[in-house]
């Protein structure tokens, strides 16, 4: 009744995780390498020049005010934007994102702040939508096992869903935050981008998602969280990524860094390098 | 399978009594999709606790259309325990036999600021009342532990500088006035072995010490079956026993405190070159599984935190030492060598030998503690009941 949600999972038979005494967290290459990514949208610069590294069993959080890019670099590496100039590779090898299912084979998935689902069908349809688990290859619907399955993964990840038969057009926002994350993990992603995951939760709800954050890094992925409440953010993250007016403005080690370095690089007050404490 | 069928009914009962642990309350629609029971399996169960005097059932409404509220039944009122540590906050509401009825953990921010924190306390309590469908009034009290030396009349810290920013904070006095019921207030080492000695591994023992391994090293002592508190409440602070003169300054001021040998940033830094930037949970977790580094780094802490309980021990003779906290969670990989150290420099006695043993509530020591700390200063009806009831498998870390 209260097993680790990672066993539950369907994709989670071995063959991806990485074994926790084999992985040397700080020390493993990235998954994911962004370099000198920049975005223009006629006069205004989104990104310029910013520089992202995640690594498994890593929380990046990036911070910054609102138009500092953060949203834009997230849909960069959901391949919902093209950058118009930059290098991204994947586990080494340069990679283009040309479209969101382009991401999805490459074992990105991202959740948006405003996660889009059908309110008119149920949690469980959702949670499978587009990649329906089936009998047998071209075969019908296996409803129980994805019944089973979802079950599985929200009972874990929050107690507010009870039953996945409900149409999600009845749920309430937390609970949709819930679904949507849901859905994610059904992709078999080794990163997670997270957009806002707490922005209109009830403390409890956050708390819930910030627990479920922990595990997505116990399970070895890379998580991109994008959040603007510090205090939630330094409470999961691994490493905070300031961005400013779409450059990189700073990198903090979550375990030391104050909410004033980080707020002073998210207001301008010091620039990158001081108060850069990452290698104290 | 023999006798398959009432093992069947058995799990059906204790899924039943998980979920509505876990979510509060529900309906009956809902326990059986929670659950996965038929709705007639659920009736069943429901009914049975209901006259066992297990269950309340009382009518509410569920997208309009009504429907019956099944939740654990705490007709004597409920007790809030809030855990505040370093890293995370634990908030559990339980009845008057520590049955968890809900419970909730936050991850906490590196030197959380104590009106964030005690705002999200207040949100949380009041959101998992609301869940099990309790109200404001039925809260016999609230417990808070904190980690850090407690003037429990104030539920100040009592010694400035060890948990920055909470100093000139009178918890009890914030919490009891934002919330309108009455606060009680101690030291979280205090409260786990509270805990450890009414329900966990130090039940059978009179005179114990509760050693809880966490971001730093705190102990709680048990004489005669009440918790020690000393006069300003700082009794048991081992993290601030000197045990290496040429070392670090600590957060105290004095040098060479056991908190900067063994506290988290020490540990995680001498594992920085070699495994890169790990966290508390990600050595506990590794240690368990044979990382050879981070088992040599969580040994020599108990080493070294071992020496100093034996100092300790030596001083109150107790029957008992239990390790609890997240380091706690190594098991022997941590016990052992605090075992070792203990009994060699102990003088053991032929009457009661010196036992070590690791926590049995685990993570929840504290917050079960904070509970029983309301219950104990609350007027209830005592229940007596098997303690051994106490979590059956449902702890939901």
């Amino acid at each position: 009744m209260h097993n680790d949600p990672v066993s539950l999972l369907p994709h989670d038979s071995g063959e991806r995780m990485v074994s926790p005494v084999s992985a040397s967290p700080g020390a493993a290459a990235p998954m994911l390498s962004m370099r000198q990514i920049s975005k223009r949208f006629g006069p205004v610069e989104a990104l310029a020049g910013i520089d992202l590294d995640v690594r498994p069993r890593e929380v990046v959080a990036l911070v910054g005010d609102n138009g500092a890019g953060k949203s834009t670099l997230a849909k960069v590496i959901a391949g919902a934007l093209q950058p118009d100039a930059g290098l991204i590779e994947v586990d080494g090898t340069p990679v283009s994102i040309p479209s969101p299912s382009a991401a999805t084979a490459l074992g990105i998935a991202t959740v948006f702040q405003d996660p889009a689902l059908c309110d008119n069908l149920s949690v469980v349809a959702n949670i499978f939508l587009g990649r329906e688990l089936r009998v047998r290859p071209g075969g019908p619907l296996d409803e129980e096992r994805m019944v089973l399955e979802a079950r599985a993964i929200l009972g874990d990840l929050t107690s507010g869903v009870t039953s996945v038969r409900r149409p999600v057009g009845e749920l309430s926002t937390g609970q949709r935050q819930a679904v949507a994350i849901a859905r994610t993990l059904t992709s078999r992603p080794r990163i997670v981008v997270l957009d806002e995951p707490a922005s209109s939760l009830s403390v409890v709800q956050t708390a819930e998602v910030l627990t479920l954050i922990g595990r997505l890094r116990d399970m070895a992925l890379g998580v991109v969280l994008i959040s603007h409440d510090l205090s939630d953010v330094l409470a999961v993250s691994d490493r905070v990524e300031v961005l400013r007016h779409g450059r990189n403005n700073g990198s903090f080690d979550s375990a030391w860094a104050t909410q004033e370095e980080i707020v002073a690089a998210i207001t301008g007050a010091s620039r990158v390098g001081e108060g850069n404490r990452r290698n104290r | 399978m023999v006798g398959s069928q009432s093992a069947m009914r058995e799990a059906n009962r204790a899924a039943v009594l998980t979920a509505l642990r876990r979510h509060g309350g529900l309906t009956q629609v809902e326990l059986a999709t929670a659950t996965g029971l038929s709705a007639a399996t659920v009736s069943n169960i429901v009914h049975e606790y209901s006259d066992a005097g297990l269950v309340d059932v009382r009518m509410t409404t569920r997208s309009g259309r009504r429907a019956q509220l099944v939740t654990l039944a705490h007709r004597t009122g409920v007790a809030v325990g809030v855990h505040i540590g370093p890293r995370h906050m634990r908030v559990a509401i339980a009845d008057a036999r520590h049955e968890v009825l809900a419970e909730q953990t936050m991850p906490l921010p590196n030197e959380h600021r104590v009106d964030t924190s005690l705002d999200r306390a207040a949100l949380l309590l009041v959101e998992l009342l609301d869940r099990i469908g309790s109200s404001y009034d039925e809260v016999l009290g609230v417990g808070i532990g904190l980690p850090a030396p407690v003037d429990t009349a104030t539920g100040m810290i009592s010694v400035p500088g060890i948990l920055r920013g909470w100093d000139d904070v009178a918890v009890t006095h914030v919490m009891e006035k934002r919330l309108g019921r009455p606060v009680f207030v101690d030291n979280d080492a205090n409260l786990g072995a509270l805990a450890e000695s009414r329900l966990g591994a130090s039940r059978p023992y009179r005179d114990s010490v509760y050693v809880r391994v966490s971001y730093g090293v705190g102990s709680g002592i048990v004489i005669a079956g009440r918790v020690h508190q000393g006069f300003a409440g700082t009794a048991g602070e081992i993290g601030h026993v000197m045990v290496d003169p040429s070392g670090d300054i600590c957060q105290c001021g004095s040098r060479g405190c056991l908190n900067t040998v063994v506290g988290v940033p020490a540990l995680l830094g001498a594992l920085r070159a070699s495994r890169g930037i790990l966290t508390l949970q990600d050595l506990v977790t590794l240690a368990v599984d044979g990382d050879p580094g981070c088992r040599q780094v969580v040994e020599d802490a108990g080493t070294v935190i071992g020496g100093v309980v034996a100092g300790l021990a030596a001083g109150m003779n107790p029957q008992c030492v239990v390790v609890g906290g997240e380091l706690g969670g190594t098991g022997e990989v941590i016990v052992g060598p605090m075992r070792e150290v203990i009994r060699r420099r102990v003088l053991l006695n032929h009457v009661a030998p010196l036992e070590v043993v690791g926590a049995e509530l685990g993570v929840r020591a504290e917050v079960m503690g904070a509970v029983m700390l309301v219950l104990d200063n609350t007027d209830l009806p005592t229940v007596t009941i098997e303690p051994s009831t106490y979590g059956d498998g449902a702890i939901h870390a």
